[in-house]
């Protein structure tokens, strides 16, 4: 019975995809973390005050989303909410966090795969006739920063961030500052519509050579966000059937009666359930949720994805589109809340700090991440960080399987199966160091 | 054109992404191993190795003992790397049987005792220092920015104003209060260490408002003295600019939870050498 081993690249973290095969029966295929760190235990003791300093380090590609959702749960633990002001500065972090994200995974982890290279910074200079010739590295590049840019702009610094506090954030924005940053939008907006339209006719490309868009069968949709636009500081979660039909839908604190969690003796990260089943969620989900995105380039994208695939649309490589459409949706939302006024409000409600529990939600571009924590003499005495990554393992599991019985025959094993595990897996642009913190 | 790699071991890919923001380097110098952005099986020979991460399994410690036979120059990136950084807490006596108890796995690479820096393993050439580095400071590390001027500490590039008639009697905790504009982080109350943390960063925690928790370690007049130096030169800042008690400082500062030394455990749990300054970017 042989043992493929694939070493995974072009991901966030360390893991590798090993496939059991029997005669021309795929016997099992499994995603492996191989890191650990234990950020359920370091923070054990800290001070509860203290943790938003302390859990953005679970992650430098999503450190963003930890900040906000630990600040989040401190507030619920301490019965505050923030002042409007603080919410719009939060925003635009999620957003940049979005940006950063999106541009990433599509431009760095993905399009070498469309492109048939080892990665983008070893392009042939023609690779993409609708960008500039030799332009497209630095380009990819110039998007990206846009979002770090933002992420500074609202956060301080980019990765690690420290301006969300509990009870609003540190500080507004200059109008000077959101103008400039404004500017910087806008000149990555156009850029960021070349690559995706490269990006968009190359997944075309790829899709008329291997024959598919992702073989595998449906399944339950989990996300955040909101159902009329996107909003990634959402205080419920939502699932949707495989038929596109809404199943349920519940706050935070209740993640415990509707997710199931197990632990796996092959990888240090384990994986979650919807009532047994496997689930999806990162961009797809929350593009299968949307009625609409609500800026106008990123509702252009959506209805050309909607009229070629539908609603909900199943294949996994349809994931990396929907990056794109929310890549566009996050630059231009960004601009629209940078025209509106970010400073001369409250931006901190003052709080009495308290034992107890508290739960924080965000839709994380990877899908809903929950910090929960329970403090006692004001001290972290339990934490449990539930990681979208998790919720998608058993789907990236369940889909490497049916690839790779596409690409193994009695036979012989197609060679093909390789790019496939890291097409795959990368659709679930999967995060490692969150998935075991 | 400078040919290097970067081998990331158990840390957060911070470092990896700072670097990335720091593109100036992209069409001036080879990148030639990275996984998080390059597919490649092997590491080829290098001229710089820059390593991130701690060295918390057993295949790290492979991995790490690997890259370096082909490298010339090995740069230890972020505090992880050079001194345990975050994930070190999770070495405290109290935790640590936990954790491992807990972290038992048969199919995926072991996990050693204890998550050392990687000094402890191979000999190191640099260190760039941050929690993560700015990418001014890569760009400095890869020989892009001859003029780089850092400020001796973190205060030197704060810009906030050192007042003498504002002098609090009590710290505020960290998330507490609304912080004012232009004012030492100090004299409002703040358990802010930046007067004696590295320069180099920008102050870019500071300025737009959170104290200093110094993720670049010890300045240069700290960093070959004990790491008992470091405490006291805060303290007599405290005391020079303050009326806040000296038991109350005292706590905070050796506050069993580490409210203060997030960066630097390892260095004080395990009594190791201080790293020559020279080195220190």
């Amino acid at each position: 019975m042989p043992t493929l081993t694939f070493p995974l690249s072009r991901i966030e973290g360390h893991a590798r995809v090993v496939i059991d095969v029997h005669g021309d029966e795929v016997v099992s295929a499994h995603l492996e973390a191989t890191e650990i760190r234990g950020f359920e235990y370091i923070v054990l003791g800290v001070p509860a005050e203290q943790i938003a300093v302390i859990v953005p380090r679970i992650c430098g590609v999503c450190s963003t989303a930890h900040h906000v959702a630990s600040v989040k749960a401190l507030e619920d633990a301490f019965g505050i909410a923030p002042p409007p002001l603080a919410l719009r500065v939060r925003e635009l972090l999620l957003l940049g966090q979005l940006i950063q994200n999106q541009a990433t995974s599509l431009f760095i982890f993905t399009l070498p795969d469309r492109l048939n290279s080892a990665s983008i910074f070893d392009l042939e200079a023609a690779a993409c006739p609708q960008v500039a010739e030799g332009t497209l590295t630095l380009r990819a590049l110039q998007v990206r920063r846009a979002g770090t840019d933002l992420i500074t702009l609202a956060g301080g610094q980019f990765i690690h961030p420290i301006k969300a506090v509990i009870g609003g954030v540190t500080g507004g924005v200059a109008i000077e500052a959101a103008q400039a940053m404004d500017r910087k939008l806008a000149e990555a907006l156009p850029l960021a519509r070349e690559l995706f339209d490269c990006y968009w006719q190359a997944s075309f490309a790829l899709r008329e050579r291997i024959g598919t868009w992702g073989d595998d069968a449906p399944t339950y949709y989990l996300a955040a966000s909101g159902d009329t636009r996107p909003n990634y500081d959402g205080n419920e979660i939502r699932v949707l059937g495989p038929d596109g039909a809404l199943r349920d839908s519940f706050p935070p604190h209740q993640y415990q009666a509707h997710l199931g969690f197990e632990q796996v003796d092959y990888s240090y990260a384990g994986h979650s359930n919807y009532r047994g089943e496997p689930m999806r969620a990162n961009s797809l989900a929350r593009i299968n949720m949307a009625r609409q995105m609500g800026t106008p380039l990123a509702d252009d994208y959506l209805a050309r994805f909607r009229a070629a695939f539908g609603q909900p649309a199943h294949p996994i490589l349809l994931y990396d589109l929907c990056r794109g459409i929310e890549l566009v949706y996050a630059l231009e939302r960004a601009r629209e809340i940078l025209a509106q006024p970010l400073e001369g409000e409250e931006v901190q409600v003052p709080y009495t700090p308290r034992d107890g529990e508290g739960f924080g939600l965000v839709e994380a571009p990877r899908g809903p991440l929950i910090h929960h924590y329970r403090i006692e003499n004001g001290l972290i005495a339990q934490a449990r960080f539930v990681i979208p990554t998790v919720h998608n393992t058993l789907a990236i599991e369940r889909a490497l399987r049916v690839a790779a019985q596409r690409y193994i025959t009695g036979e012989r094993i197609d060679m093909e199966l390789e790019r496939a595990v890291g097409r795959v897996v990368r659709a679930f642009d999967p995060c490692i160091a969150c998935a075991t913190h | 054109m400078l040919r290097f790699a970067v081998l990331q071991l158990s840390g957060c890919a911070g470092c990896e992404v700072a670097l990335l923001n720091a593109e100036a380097w992209a069409h001036r110098h080879h990148l030639v191993y990275m996984p998080l952005v390059i597919s490649a099986y092997e590491m080829a020979p290098v001229d710089m190795l820059l390593v991130s991460g701690g060295v918390r399994t057993d295949e790290d410690l492979h991995n790490l003992r690997r890259a370096v036979r082909r490298a010339g120059q090995v740069v230890a990136v972020g505090t992880c790397a050079i001194s345990g950084g975050v994930p070190s807490l999770g070495d405290r006596d109290d935790v640590r049987a936990l954790f491992l108890a807990q972290a038992e796995r048969r199919r995926v690479p072991r996990l050693l005792p204890r998550c050392h820096p990687i000094d402890a393993v191979v000999e190191v050439d640099r260190y760039l220092p941050g929690c993560p580095p700015t990418p001014e400071l890569f760009l400095a590390a890869l020989g892009e920015e001859p003029d780089f001027q850092p400020g001796k500490v973190v205060c030197q590039e704060c810009g906030r104003k050192k007042l003498k008639d504002m002098r609090p009697r009590h710290l505020i905790g960290f998330q507490q209060g609304q912080v004012k504009l232009g004012i030492c982080l100090i004299n409002q109350g703040y358990l802010c260490i930046g007067s004696s943390t590295r320069g180099g960063c920008r102050a870019l925690c500071t300025r737009p408002g959170h104290p200093c928790v110094g993720c670049r370690g010890p300045s240069d007049a700290l960093i070959e003295k004990h790491p008992d130096a470091w405490l006291e030169s805060i303290k007599r800042v405290f005391a020079s600019m303050t009326d806040i008690p000296a038991d109350e400082l005292e706590a905070a500062l050796h506050s069993p939870h580490l409210a203060l030394f997030l960066f630097q455990f390892a260095d004080y749990a395990t009594g190791r050498q201080p790293r020559p300054k020279e080195k220190v970017l």
